[in-house]
């Protein structure tokens, strides 16, 4: 079943005085339960196609459906409350609210949903036991680790079992062990939740782990290899 | 190469830089335009009550001012005419008068009033009489029973131009003198209780009325311009001598004015305070922020090798920039106001009776004073550039490694 | 506690010196403007009630006419007639009957116009602090003697002292000539320069005689139990009086008719006060903008991370709000605090003001001034303050709602 499924998606920008094609017509599949790369250097577009998908920018032409739902014609609000339930993300960096513990930042998603305190802490707590961070929930963002961050960004992430997460450069801002460790652990949620992970990247460690790897070049697919 | 880099450095963030010269320019503005106005309230009282019969300086027996009585008159009177003339300055015009406490009665009312005796053609530009009849007609030098009584009083006395009033007083032999007279005009004043309180008739017939065979009660002096009266006055007195007459200003005649004068400065210059107090919050606040943004690059700075003090300078130099544009704004905008409204004068005829109680004209009329003027944007810039020094020995103080390692 | 509260209170002490640096100027404006207002209203209160107990008191009957002409012929019959009419409300306070007369009075060596009343010495000492300013010689003893009380600057111009005789002469209430020779009894010193220099008071007994009142007064003179009674009783009043059938038509004023200056300097006073004041608030108010633009700026990129897990910018202008009006309150909170202790010290301790007396003798205010604080000045002034930093406060607030999550996350 394709959880996402992108047709014929155009994007252009204006840049100063000059119109850039960031998409030239994308169209793209992608299986529930997968665990997609797309790469290509910087300004290839992948950065663009990905915010589409998560509903944070909308295509000028083709359409762009999650689990069924096309985005075409949701309002700013419709496409909020897609991404509370549907969507998680995670940035290269500052993923977190500075002022909120771990467990908080995990929990904020809930506290959207509308979930009451005692589900939500609990839950909380589980998804951070479960990407390792056990004990560290109530230390505030500026007291964990670049790696430990990006932890509680991928708890946050999953914790209200969307259908898809969204990965952007997850990896660039730690060391290359720290990275691995993420990435390790991103799997693993993926293979026992079955949780479905795009990513944009343009690290080769990212791209070893994915077992779709799409290159993107020039805003349009250069290449689809399903290892 | 500063200069130009504190100017680019201010319009970095324009947003915030226009908020902050708003308040600035707002606060300016207030100083300029309420301050002209609070002046203007001041400067109507003093013209008030120097053209309410005072003068810029006057001439009295010296018992008289606190017996104000027929007794302590002047009787050398041209002795005091030639002392006026070798003294007083071009411009200035002197008008003689004979004032005493009177009772005005008429078939049914009577009131307690102060008659003044005048030289009629000689009030002009002295004294509000000198333009103010506004009905019937003005006294004549040599008048004998013609008398010329404020508006209020003639409602008040239910009478009209015509009709006869009399008029008793104590004569020099202690004797009440009491003689009718003839109303032949009606006079308005910026205050009614002036209307209510003076009559006025020829200084010939007011001699005859007292008794005083050449003697007067006061001299009256009118200089071209105020600020000169202290000195004139000194000169007067010294001229006088042992005469026994004294010369004061209108400071010393009206001390009311005198003290409303001294608070007023020492409330103006509180309410600059207080403005300017509301305002440098902000700009401590803002420059700040400034700084704080732009640590690394005060790191990178340093770390090219430019000295503290040059920091120093540059953080100060942005905020002279802001404080002076600011108060630059300000004062154009304020001088605008102050103009447009100077050109009819704010109505205060609404509240008459309260402009009465605190001796104002009927129209307030703005009035730029420089020393005000000065001591506002002085007040802004100085203190404004005190204020800034916390933000920029902040700057100053980064040390390289420090600031590169903010984010 | 709701997380948005957490989340706005943590959010407000992350930039402590920001933060203080707001909260001192907003604190500051409401210190200012609670000392400010309290202190004007502490002056407004001396300056009415000097002249209600002095002289005005809070009501007076009078015939048709007297205010404006104050011809003797306009006068109140029958004075013990409205005495019990006043009797029988409630809060009213006290009354007396005043008579007056313009007059011609003459020492040994000196005439001066002056307006003599009569008064009713024991009803007029529970309506007039008169008595307790008696600085030398005695109150009028009883109300039918021939002896005067004088204010203490027309004394020092008629050259008299106690003991002294003074002649009277007027004109009565039937044309005919009124004259008298009274002894001076008291000498009395109010402050209030114009009142000391124009009032001399004889037994309300002996003016009626030599004036031929026939028992008419021209004031009565009510002092009501508090100043937010006075149109109450002036409505009784009014109603009562309507049916009264005397020469001349009965009418009661307040002392806002008797004293129109007094009220309008008031109001006046309270206005350039209040454009002074509303000028400062808007100073403030861009002073602090700045600090609530910071705070959406700074984090726009966080603003943006909200709205990718799904937050709508409903929720994050609320959150935004509540910070800034937070600040706003823990700075007007201190100011009212602030505010609040300098006002009752002085208050109690009154603020010294000899060096304006000339100025203080004329409003009718003598000595130290009292500020006071009231309901109304302790929250005018921080309540206009929470009002313009709110509307300052909603503008960056508007900027989050058209804010777009991929500009935002984008944002350096």
């Amino acid at each position: 079943m394709n959880i996402v499924q992108v047709k014929e998606v155009k994007k252009t920008y204006i840049q100063g005085k000059v119109e850039v094609y960031a998409l030239r017509g994308v169209s793209l599949d992608i299986k529930k339960g997968g665990f997609a790369a797309l790469a290509g250097p910087s300004g290839s577009g992948k950065t663009t196609l990905l915010n589409i998908i998560g509903g944070l920018d909308l295509p000028d032409s083709g359409d762009v459906a999650v689990d069924g739902s096309s985005f075409s014609g949701m309002s700013q609000a419709d496409l909020a409350k897609m991404r509370l339930n549907k969507i998680g993300f995670v940035f290269q960096a500052y993923n977190l609210i500075p002022v909120l513990s771990a467990v908080e930042n995990v929990e904020f998603v809930m506290l959207l949903q509308g979930l009451d305190k005692v589900e939500r802490r609990q839950r909380a707590k589980d998804v951070l036991d479960d990407v390792g961070l056990e004990g560290k929930y109530d230390r505030r963002p500026a007291e964990l680790s670049g790696g430990q961050q990006q932890r509680v960004a991928v708890a946050r992430a999953i914790v209200s079992n969307p259908s898809i997460v969204l990965a952007d450069e997850p990896t660039a801002n730690l060391d290359s062990k720290t990275g691995n460790g993420l990435l390790e652990m991103m799997k693993e949620m993926n293979e026992k939740k079955s949780v479905t992970f795009i990513f944009s990247t343009h690290d080769d460690m990212v791209m070893d782990y994915a077992r779709r790897l799409v290159q993107i070049r020039d805003g349009e697919i250069a290449d689809d290899i399903v290892k | 190469m500063f200069v130009q880099m504190a100017w680019r450095n201010i319009w970095r963030n324009p947003r915030r830089t226009t908020v902050i010269l708003i308040a600035v320019v707002i606060g300016v503005w207030s100083m300029i335009f309420l301050g002209a106005l609070m002046r203007g309230m001041v400067d109507g009282m003093i013209k008030n009550g120097i053209s309410t019969l005072t003068g810029h300086i006057q001439i009295h027996h010296e018992g008289y001012r606190k017996d104000p009585v027929i007794d302590n008159s002047m009787l050398d009177v041209d002795k005091l005419d030639a002392v006026l003339t070798e003294v007083l300055p071009e411009g200035a015009k002197y008008a003689k008068r004979i004032r005493v406490n009177t009772i005005a009665s008429n078939a049914r009312h009577s009131a307690g009033l102060t008659l003044v005796g005048i030289e009629p053609e000689k009030e002009k530009g002295i004294s509000f009489i000198g333009e103010g009849v506004v009905e019937g007609r003005l006294l004549k030098p040599d008048e004998k029973r013609g008398i010329i009584i404020g508006k209020a009083l003639l409602d008040k006395f239910e009478t009209k131009i015509g009709r006869k009033l009399l008029i008793m007083t104590q004569d020099t032999q202690n004797e009440i003198a009491s003689k009718s007279f003839k109303i032949v005009g009606v006079f308005r004043a910026e205050m009614e209780a002036t209307e209510k309180n003076f009559v006025f008739i020829s200084l010939k017939s007011a001699k005859k009325l007292v008794k005083l065979n050449d003697g007067i009660s006061e001299v009256s002096i009118s200089l071209a311009e105020r600020g000169m009266e202290g000195e004139v006055a000194e000169k007067l007195n010294a001229q006088l001598g042992s005469t026994g007459l004294k010369a004061e200003t209108w400071k010393e005649l009206i001390p009311m004015l005198r003290a409303y004068l001294e608070i007023f400065d020492g409330f103006m210059y509180i309410w600059y305070l207080v403005v300017f107090t509301a305002m440098g919050f902000g700009i401590v606040n803002t420059t700040l922020m400034a700084v704080f943004e732009r640590m690394r690059e005060f790191g990178l700075l340093k770390a090219l090798g430019m000295k503290p003090s040059w920091i120093l300078r540059g953080v100060l130099t942005e905020s002279l920039f802001l404080l002076v544009l600011g108060a630059f704004l300000g004062n154009v905008l304020g001088f605008i106001f102050t103009y447009a409204t100077a050109q009819t004068g704010i109505d205060l005829s609404a509240l008459a009776a309260g402009a009465e109680a605190w001796g104002l004209s009927r129209t307030l009329i703005p009035v730029v004073v420089l020393k005000d003027v000065f001591m506002a944007n002085f007040m802004v810039v100085v203190l404004g550039m005190v204020v800034s020094a916390y933000p920029a020995v902040k700057a100053a103080r980064f040390t390289p490694v420090e600031a590169m390692m903010m984010n | 506690m709701p997380i948005d509260i957490t989340m706005a209170w943590r959010n407000i002490w992350r930039n402590p010196r920001r933060t203080l640096l707001t909260v001192a100027a907003i604190g500051f404006a409401s210190t200012a403007l609670v000392f400010m207002l309290s202190f004007q209203f502490g002056v407004y209160d001396t300056m009415i009630n000097s002249s209600v107990n002095i002289h005005a008191g809070h009501l007076q009957i009078q015939a048709k006419g007297y205010k404006e002409k104050m011809a003797m012929r306009y006068a109140v019959a029958d004075p013990v007639r409205m005495g019990n009419l006043l009797n029988g409300i409630d809060d009213v306070k006290s009354y007396t009957y005043r008579a007056e007369g313009f007059s011609m009075l003459s020492s040994s060596d000196r005439t001066y116009g002056v307006l003599v009343t009569g008064i009713d010495p024991d009803k007029e000492k529970q309506v007039s602090t008169i008595k307790s300013l008696v600085r030398k010689g005695e109150y009028l003893s009883s109300s039918n003697a021939y002896e005067a009380l004088v204010g203490s600057l027309l004394a020092a111009n008629l050259k008299v002292g106690i003991g002294d005789e003074i002649t009277i002469l007027g004109q009565a209430k039937d044309g005919s000539v009124a004259a008298s020779v009274v002894t001076v009894k008291g000498i009395f010193t109010s402050g209030i320069d114009e009142f000391d220099r124009s009032t001399v008071q004889i037994p309300l007994k002996t003016f009626q005689e030599v004036y031929s009142m026939d028992g008419a007064v021209h004031r009565v003179v009510v002092v009501c139990k508090s100043l937010k009674s006075v149109s109450m009783v002036k409505a009784a009043l009014a109603e009562d009086i309507s049916g009264i059938d005397e020469k001349y038509e009965l009418k009661v004023f307040d002392w806002m008719e008797i004293m129109p200056g007094l009220l309008q300097s008031i109001q006046m006073d309270l206005i350039s006060g209040f454009i002074m004041y509303i000028i400062l608030v808007i100073v403030v108010a861009f002073s602090i903008l700045n600090t609530f633009l910071m705070a959406v700026f700074e984090r726009t990129r966080e603003f943006g991370v909200l709205m990718a897990i799904g937050a709508e910018p409903g929720r994050i202008m609320k959150l935004l709000l509540i910070e800034s009006i937070t600040m706003t309150s823990i700075g007007i909170f201190l100011g009212m605090a602030l505010g609040s202790v300098f006002s009752l010290y002085f208050q109690k301790h009154g603020i010294d003001f000899t060096g304006a007396s000339e100025i203080m003798n004329q409003m009718g205010i003598s000595g130290l001034m009292y500020p006071k604080l009231t309901l109304l000045s302790l929250f005018t002034g921080p309540m206009a303050v929470l009002f313009i930093t709110s509307v300052a406060a909603l503008y960056p607030a508007l900027k989050v709602k058209s804010l777009r999550p991929v500009e935002a996350i984008s944002y350096n």
